[in-house]
């Protein structure tokens, strides 16, 4: 009994290790390519004995080319349109996983909408709009140009979490008289924590690599580092050494984020499991 | 119709004839074709494994925090660089991985971007490859939130593994399944970087699903008129499978 539990779980481990090594090979390739000269990064076939240098990193941090106040910007744009995201799309959510509403299903159905159509579609307009208020190439413009594709996400991302709350578990609350509001604070959202931490995430991270909205709604005052980064491509040559270094460095708060966010993934599974049926 | 950019207004009005077109141009019927297939397989794959992966990853008692960071690590890396390393280490013929990889179990060495079949599932595995991890976090949340003490019942209840799955899991993580299969298909109908990236929608037509088509019509063929119809097609498409999956997850 105890031998089969071991290979059991000996096979489960080898399984995510596998997984870990295909997820995280790419990123293991760039780190390594970051650290080359750009010869060493065009030998053929790819090496991986070579004499390692600095001087990507010092050209991308401190070089003509820094890469640091396009950093400073993604960290504003991107933190602030999820902070944004969050504070309206989690009530918005809850209303939609709770509440009878006229026109619940439609409203529910249309905030989709702007995910329906290709990005493409969508530059022009935002151009003309922000245009005509005055906000082109600022950090506020470009900020709500974001929260119109993150809140979609975010807002039916939170739905199919709060879903999954046991309505039971906050009708108690509802009966000792707390509000909706201190429903949704006090039983709602420490139990979908782990859906929410997702969420945050992928806003985050979506906000992060946006491309197309930053290089033609930004450009000159708020250039975020996704846009920078084009700067080592070139018609004649790629710099992708450099390239690496400046991407190595862009994923660093994304990463951070995720250390701090997984955490809550798990927490409402030990809790749960601790405490048992006592919660409800 | 074609409308020329630099003299706009001696085109005129077309009327339907450029959906009339699309009737006979075997190239929409081929983007047509290639659009199912690559949204089709790249949900059911993310869907599928990213929902198997959940499932293992929670019965491993250590270290489930360093997977949850792996998996974000391919969407966080730089698209740009994704796709040089997808083309220069991984699918290049002769010292590719996978090509590496075949040719060591003896199915000989392939031209995984240049070949018209290949080329597709070379672009399908990219994509599943880098969106699976998403799939995976939002399930693997929705499991982790999930009440125990219901599967503690089923436990005393002797109800096999499978039973506990299809009877109890899958019921409860329903609503996240859902939403992750209609957005990942709203995002596979309009999938355009990666491919274009890859293949850019080659070799020849191989890999020019609609959403390509009608970049390619536009812009590099500057045939602005039929490029917004066969866009117009595809958005009345993403209208129409988002109308019925969300009719499919009311229903319950």
């Amino acid at each position: 009994m105890r031998k089969a539990w071991r290979l059991r779980t000996l096979v489960l481990v080898a399984i995510a290790a596998l997984l870990l090594a295909i997820w995280a090979f790419p990123v293991l390739w760039a780190l390594l390519t970051s650290f080359k000269t750009e010869r060493d990064v065009l030998a053929y076939p790819p090496t991986v004995i070579f004499e390692p240098t600095l001087r990507n990193y010092r050209d991308v941090l401190f070089g003509s080319a820094s890469l640091l106040p396009n950093l400073l910007s993604s960290v504003i744009i991107a933190g602030a349109s999820t902070l944004l995201t969050l504070l309206f799309a989690i009530p918005a959510a809850y209303a939609l996983a709770r509440l009878e509403f006229p026109g619940k299903r439609a409203s529910g159905f249309y905030v989709l909408a702007t995910q329906m159509l290709p990005p493409v579609g969508l530059i022009i307009p935002y151009y003309l709009v922000l245009q005509k208020i005055g906000a082109l190439d600022t950090y506020a413009g470009l900020i709500v140009i974001y929260l119109t594709f993150s809140l979609p996400f975010a807002i039916w991302l939170m739905v199919s979490y709060f879903e999954d709350i046991p309505r039971e578990m906050e009708e108690a609350a509802l009966l000792d008289r707390a509000g909706r509001l201190r429903a949704l604070w006090y039983v709602i959202l420490p139990q979908a924590r782990g859906g929410i931490a997702v969420t945050t995430i992928f806003v985050f991270l979506n906000a992060w690599n946006e491309f197309l909205f930053a290089v033609v709604l930004g450009g000159n005052r708020v250039r975020p580092v996704t846009v920078a980064m084009f700067n080592f491509i070139s018609v004649e040559q790629t710099q992708w050494a450099k390239l690496a270094a400046g991407a190595m460095l862009a994923m660093a708060p994304v990463i951070l984020l995720g250390l701090l966010a997984q955490r809550h993934i798990v927490k409402g599974l030990t809790v749960g499991a601790v405490k048992g049926g006592g919660r409800r | 119709m074609r409308v020329d950019l630099s003299m706009p207004w001696l085109g005129g009005f077309a009327g339907v004839d450029n959906y009339v077109k699309m009737g006979a141009d075997p190239r929409f019927w081929n983007s047509l074709w290639l659009t199912l297939v690559y949204t089709l397989c790249t949900v059911v794959l993310q869907v599928a494994l990213g929902l198997s992966l959940a499932l293992l990853v929670l019965q491993i008692p250590r270290g489930q925090g360093a997977l949850r960071i792996a998996a974000i690590l391919p969407i966080v890396l730089a698209p740009v660089v994704v796709g040089l390393f997808w083309r220069t280490l991984v699918l290049a013929p002769d010292v590719g991985l996978v090509d590496v990889a075949t040719r060591a179990l003896g199915l000989g060495s392939h031209n995984w971007l240049g070949d018209p079949q290949l080329a597709l599932v070379s672009v399908i595995a990219i994509h599943t490859w880098q969106w699976t991890p998403f799939a995976f976090l939002v399930i693997l949340a929705s499991l982790s939130s999930l009440p125990p003490d219901v599967f503690e019942a089923a436990r005393i209840d002797r109800a096999s593994a499978w039973q506990r799955f299809r009877h109890i899991t899958l019921p409860l993580i329903r609503p996240a399944l859902i939403i992750v299969v209609i957005m990942r298909t709203m995002i596979a109908l309009s999938a355009f970087a990666a491919i274009f990236a890859a293949t850019g929608g080659g070799p020849g037509t191989a890999t020019e699903i609609l959403n390509l088509y009608a970049y390619r019509t536009s812009f590099s063929e500057l045939n602005l008129g039929y490029g917004a119809a066969l866009a117009m097609v595809l958005l009345a498409i993403t209208l129409l499978v988002s109308f019925v999956m969300f009719r499919v997850r009311r229903g319950r």
